[in-house]
């Protein structure tokens, strides 16, 4: 993500969505702060045979590596379980889902290669 | 360009008023969203009404109380932005006019929005604004449809694409004012936009627009939603988390998939 919005401000959206959606938030895991890791996300999805699922802040939180995404829906897939992105309000628990999910991340990667503004104030 | 005599014509009209208005696309897709309003009305309130549903829309206002509006409101929009359709069914609503204006590769906001706005209450009121000054992109339309005949003050006003630009010049005279000195300013420049159930409104959302109080004896049911083409610049309200795409083509999808043969 372009720009990092503070982890309590992320556990508020979080936990938001947690209420809207019935859902009952049990622990909060905040990756390390290194560029690109996910060794605390890869933790997590260890832990799925005993949860319903889990919820990310934003979806572009996911790898930024296609294979290494596919991995992550296989394994939710595999455990009959969910991902929920809690700023996008949007969730994946089956191939048509995370279908979705993977073009709106590929859109997102193409648009910036796109026109961004036609401002000539920000040229 | 090449564009065939019924786009030049629809886009000639769009760019000189900065609207167009046409009957529904799909007029079976508006009578079910219609009929599901009518459900979730039924559920809301606990009734079962024999009425027809334009009564029930219109006099909304003999059922549910100014200050329960918006629960009620949130409770609808939560209704029908849960059905898996609803979304399909509104874009079928106005899709040739989208795809004429906008372009086929479209992207549609992920929930669309509700206004309720009953007579003589000044609760729903949209101060003049153009969504572009909050930090949309002008690439975004809204298309506007109606559940019920919306006319005058049961509508929504536009300021015409000439006294806009007037506006924009002159804005910073009048940029530590508030938004009611604004109004003022332009409200005999104005355009109320007559919209009848089994009409839709596409509108550039870059034009200032708002409404007043409802002075007609019925209510406003209108439902709004932006689409923008899928690779046009985003503003604030980003892919993902406020668009997704609904038409993406299938060079793009080879596009966005494609990577170059490793060489080393």
């Amino acid at each position: 993500m372009e720009e990092r919005v503070p982890q309590h401000v992320q556990n508020l959206v979080i936990r938001n969505y947690c209420e809207r959606n019935n859902l009952q938030f049990l622990l909060s895991a905040t990756e390390y702060a290194m560029k690109d890791c996910h060794l605390i996300f890869e933790q997590a999805l260890l832990e799925l045979p005993k949860i319903s699922g889990l919820i990310l802040y934003s979806l572009f939180q996911l790898p930024k590596d296609t294979d290494r995404r596919k991995a992550i829906y296989e394994k939710i897939l595999h455990q009959n379980k969910t991902l929920h992105f809690a700023v996008e309000g949007l969730h994946a628990s089956n191939q048509k889902e995370f279908e979705k999910i993977e073009i709106i991340w590929k859109v997102h990667n193409v648009l910036k290669l796109c026109i961004k503004t036609l401002d000539s104030d920000k040229c | 360009m090449f564009l065939t005599q019924l786009e030049q014509k629809t886009s000639n009209e769009y760019l000189t008023q900065g609207y167009i208005i046409r009957p529904a696309a799909d007029l079976k897709a508006l009578e079910w969203i219609r009929n599901q309003f009518i459900y979730l009305i039924s559920e809301a309130l606990n009734i079962k009404s024999n009425d027809k549903p334009e009564d029930i829309l219109n006099y909304i206002h003999q059922k549910v109380a100014a200050k329960d509006l918006n629960a009620f409101r949130l409770k609808i929009i939560n209704g029908f932005n849960a059905l898996k359709e609803f979304r399909e069914m509104y874009f079928r609503v106005a899709r040739p006019y989208l795809e004429c204006l906008v372009g086929n590769e479209l992207a549609m906001q992920l929930r669309v929005n509700l206004s309720i706005q009953m007579p003589g209450d000044d609760s729903s009121l949209l101060p003049i604004h153009a969504d572009t000054w909050s930090g949309d992109s002008p690439f975004e339309v809204v298309a506007w449809i109606p559940l019920v005949d919306c006319y005058r003050t049961k509508a929504m006003y536009i300021l015409p694409p000439a006294s806009s630009k007037e506006l924009n010049q002159q804005f910073i005279n009048y940029s530590k004012n508030s938004s009611e000195d604004l109004y003022k300013l332009i409200k005999d420049k104005i355009k109320w936009l007559e919209v009848a159930y089994g009409e839709v409104l596409i509108f550039d959302q870059a034009l200032p627009h708002g409404n007043l109080v409802n002075d007609e004896l019925e209510t406003r049911w209108s439902m709004n939603c932006r689409f923008k083409g899928v690779f046009t610049p985003y503003g604030d309200k980003k892919i993902g988390e406020f668009f997704e795409p609904i038409t993406l083509r299938a060079a793009s999808r080879i596009g966005i998939d494609y990577r170059l043969p490793k060489i080393k």
